[in-house]
């Protein structure tokens, strides 16, 4: 290291003031990203602070680790160097609501759950589906990609964010899209921004479209009671919803085991059928898809208020780091889901899995110490389907010995010179994205 | 760099895909030298018409060879010039590769080339009840791979998304030659979106030679309500208070007055000549949902005093309605001997507020403007009807052009929603985005293309020399004089 830690940190100091710069131990240990131990945490109040951050640390050679609740700390390689935690707490107000448009514009450290409540208010919402929306921040959401259940009905993460402001490596402040729901001004760098998990830069403000609240909500939960083979009851219900004119905004298959963690009640495979919208339009839905799956099968029970609303809550959550354990994200065609849940009964007797059979997402939860053997497995499941399989969260020393993002991507050199371009000096959680960049 | 004689390039490409398909007669040559933006032309030295991704990477080889620039195009349907080769070079047109690969029915996907006409990847899905959403008014002729190179837009984009939103991944051949997969059927493919940023990138950044697309099920039923008003005021904030009452029909379109007019003239759509503004409104879903649907939205309209609220009662009528709309540019080809459509967004709260400035923008320069619009994505269509022979006329047009441009990026909107920046907006970046804004773009086009061989002169002004006003105007759409790469 270029630069001693007390004139680094006297620096920030000065810059941000005492109370923005963090160095006791209790602090920096709770920082720690897979194992390694910060130097200083430091909150910027404004993006001219967050640029001045960046400064310090670029003149210092400082690697820098941002972070918003802290609830995607886990996703990626083991870092090189982490020395400043740049939190985004204290950039946490909502700058714009303009609910006629349907569109709001929120600092990079407002937390979903916050925004959620403002947005109700006012009759709508945004609609993604991270695990704790208590903790998980807007900023941190966009640069993870955190996408949820109701993908496949909303839209992700890429297709929600219009606009972007952001502070480069070089402490420039820059800023993508705009305000409007359509935009094709220049390159969509908010494109560039949307899972690029801090390498690029630190997101300081987000514009997204927002989606009126519906009028009904509820959810149609069909279980086989664990007749059939694993998971063949649901998928037959799947394919006559696919097959048909209904739009459901989220369908998740639970196995045995994950049914009971987010507490679905009942043996066997569960089913979550999603319905929003216009009363007329879930009813119809809920007399179809009960149609469905009595013809699958299967027993169906509807949900509704808080009962619904928990479901779905303990769904998002499934895929929050545990103690002692790691998760593997398989993303597979929208067909290909039913293949690779039954690929996953050959790597696993009993395993757990929520996979949302809409957007293609199948979450997997692994006792630590069979992660590799496991990640393995499932990145050829995901090599034959032309997915990928993705080493989501697991103790640092089960993911020092491999690339969690699986085989580098088949476009990594202009990802690098992406990379070197944006971040010449390796300032921003260098080693942590794919391919180790 | 060495410059390889012409004679030995075009032998050299008559080799790679077959002497056929490459042209280089003036005669030949002329065909290319524009596209629907009408104010500009340049002519290609050379027009390759390759008929597969490995000869289009041999091709990019010969012209990085060479040191000639490299022009993707399609159907040249494009508003912005951006197929335009302002700097001359070789055109690669794909409009042979236009085969549909696959159609995955159960993941609602689709894999073509990018030749294929948008109109007939809906046609051919519609046997799985399928279709692509992205319907921009020249899907009838233009391509999957300039919709994505533009990120093409459309009447349903309101509820469906533009093209970027309906892209998986790509083929892409690189300025190198290298071919590249971006993207992948499945989502979240590891590492940066390089598939979403590609889109609407003009052909700056690679040659796109297949796409993975999302298809989506067609719905079960639909409805289309014709909204007559007195002004377009009335029309605007119907529009604003849809959006404002949590509906989001599936299109929402606007006509004027003056559009309206030329529309019966040329096809009798039904509308009446003498009201303000039209809207049709479009929703989408299930048979017992949308009645109720469509009341909520009949009520919204209601508060704005609309002298006919009428629901198509058939499919004829229907269409009958959206061929007034469609055809709408078309019709007003009949009121002026030119027109200049331009494309501009603002936030649907403003509509009101904007569509009032339009007007006294073309009453402060004695133009007749008709607009055409996606009134329920925020996105204006201001039409200038004009003279091209009167002295002086095409200044004015310019003048009011960015003026309107100007109004929307003052209310908080952007230059283009849908069309694209190519060589007609391309100063107008700086009304949005700050020169660091814009070196951050020229890292990614840096990152892809750092010759610069890609589609030259489109899409990214230049950097700005220090202390040059940061607000620049010049024309828009100059084409510089050139003397011909080899002469």
């Amino acid at each position: 290291m270029s630069v001693a830690s007390d004139q680094l940190i006297d620096r920030l100091t000065s810059e941000l003031g005492t109370d923005s710069v963090i160095t006791d131990r209790a602090t920096l240990e709770a920082h720690a990203v897979d194992g390694l131990v910060p130097r200083a945490v430091c909150s910027p109040g404004d993006a001219a602070q967050v640029a001045a951050a960046i400064r310090v640390c670029g003149e210092a050679g400082a690697a820098i680790a941002p972070r918003g609740g802290g609830t995607a700390v886990a996703l990626g390689n083991v870092p090189h160097r982490v020395d400043v935690v740049l939190r985004t707490d204290r950039l946490a107000a909502l700058v714009e609501h303009d609910d006629a448009n349907l569109t709001a514009t929120m600092e990079a450290g407002m937390t979903l759950a916050h925004l959620q409540t403002h947005l109700a208010q006012r009759g709508q919402l945004l609609p993604l589906d991270p695990p704790r929306p208590d903790r998980a921040t807007i900023g941190g959401i966009v640069a993870a990609s955190t996408n949820g259940a109701r993908r496949m009905f909303y839209g992700g993460v890429r297709d929600l964010v219009i606009g972007m402001k952001m502070v480069l490596p070089g402490g420039e402040q820059v800023k993508a899209g705009g305000k409007v729901v359509k935009n094709v001004a220049g390159y969509d760098m908010c494109k560039l921004f949307v899972g690029s998990l801090g390498t690029l830069g630190i997101i300081t403000e987000v514009t997204c479209k927002m989606t009126p609240l519906p009028e009904r909500a509820l959810t149609i939960i069909a279980r086989d009671g664990g007749s059939t083979a694993e998971g063949s009851g649901a998928f037959r219900l799947i394919d006559a919803l696919f097959a048909s004119t209904l739009q459901p905004s989220a369908i998740a298959v639970l196995s045995p085991r994950a049914g009971e963690l987010v507490r679905a009640g009942g043996p066997g495979v569960a089913t979550a059928v999603a319905v929003e919208g216009f009363t007329e339009a879930v009813d119809r839905h809920v007399r179809d898809i009960t149609g469905m799956a009595a013809a699958a099968g299967l027993s169906a029970e509807v949900l509704e208020g808080p009962a619904h609303e928990r479901l779905w809550a303990a769904v998002a959550d499934f895929p929050r780091s545990r103690e002692g354990e790691a998760l593997v994200r398989l993303t597979v065609p929208p067909g290909a889901v039913a293949t690779a849940v039954d690929a996953l009964s050959r790597v696993d007797d009993s395993p757990v899995y929520v996979a949302h059979a809409g957007a293609g997402t199948i979450w997997i939860g692994v006792e630590a110490a069979r992660a590799a053997t496991v990640f393995a497995a499932l990145t050829s499941v995901a090599g034959a389907q032309h997915g990928h399989a993705v080493l989501a969260s697991a103790p640092p020393e089960v993911k020092r010995g491999l690339d969690v993002w699986g085989s580098p991507p088949p476009a990594l050199s202009i990802m690098r010179e992406i990379k070197q371009r944006f971040d010449p000096q390796q300032l921003l959680n260098p080693g942590r994205f794919v391919a180790f960049l | 760099m060495k410059v390889m004689d012409r004679r030995t390039l075009v032998a050299r490409l008559r080799e790679v895909v077959g002497a056929p398909h490459v042209l280089t007669r003036p005669e030949d040559l002329v065909v290319y030298e524009q596209d629907a933006f009408l104010v500009a032309h340049a002519s290609p030295d050379i027009v390759v018409l390759p008929g597969a991704a490995a000869e289009v990477g041999t091709v990019i080889a010969l012209a990085r060879a060479a040191g000639v620039p490299v022009i993707a195009r399609g159907a040249g349907t494009g508003l912005n010039g951006g197929s335009i080769p302002v700097a001359g070079g070789l055109m690669l047109v794909l409009t042979r590769m236009n085969r549909i690969l696959e159609i995955d029915a159960r993941s609602r996907l689709a894999v073509v080339e990018p030749g294929v006409v948008n109109i007939d990847l809906s046609a051919a899905s519609a046997r799985d009840g399928l279709f692509y959403a992205p319907d921009p008014g020249s899907q009838g002729v233009s391509t999957i791979g300039g919709n994505v190179g533009n990120n093409a837009g459309g009447p349903h984009c309101l509820a469906y998304g533009v093209t970027g939103n309906h892209v998986l991944g790509m083929e892409v051949v690189l300025s190198s030659g290298e071919i590249m997969t971006v993207g992948s059927p499945a989502v979240d493919a590891p590492g940066y979106d390089l598939a979403g940023l590609l889109v609407g990138s003009e052909g700056t950044l690679g040659v796109i030679t297949r796409i993975t697309v999302r298809l989506l099920r067609q719905a079960e039923a639909v409805r289309t309500l014709l909204a007559v008003f007195e002004t377009i005021d009335d029309a605007s904030q119907t529009v604003s208070e849809v959006i404002a009452a949590g509906i989001v029909p599936t299109a929402m379109e606007m006509i004027d007055a003056v559009v309206m007019r030329a529309v019966e003239a040329a096809i009798h759509a039904g509308y009446p000549a003498d009201a303000g503004a039209v809207l049709l409104i479009e929703v989408e879903g299930h048979v017992q949902a949308l009645p109720g649907l469509m009341e909520r939205i009949a009520a919204v309209a209601k508060r704005h005093r609309p002298r006919v609220l009428r629901q198509a009662n058939s499919a004829r009528e229907r269409e009958l309605l959206w061929k007034g709309r469609k055809e709408g540019a078309g019709a007003l080809g009949r009121l002026a001997p030119s027109y200049y459509l331009h494309d501009g967004v603002v936030p649907r709260t403003k509509l009101p507020e904007v569509m009032a400035k339009v007007a006294a923008i073309a009453r402060t320069h004695g133009l007749v403007i008709g607009n055409l619009f996606h009134a329920g994505d925020g996105n204006l269509h201001p039409t200038i009807l004009f003279d091209p022979r009167q002295p002086g006329m095409l200044a004015r047009v310019v003048q009011a052009g960015e003026e309107i441009l100007r109004a929307c990026v003052a209310a908080g909107g952007s230059i283009t929603g849908e069309h694209g920046v190519g060589i007609e907006k391309r100063e107008y970046m700086r009304w949005l985005f700050t020169e660091a804004d814009l070196q951050a773009m020229r890292r990614v086009k840096d990152a892809f293309d750092p010759t610069g061989l890609l589609n030259p002169g489109k899409l990214l002004p230049d950097v700005m020399s220090s202390g040059a006003q940061a607000d620049v105007k010049s024309p828009a759409f100059s084409v510089r004089p050139r003397a011909g790469l080899w002469s």
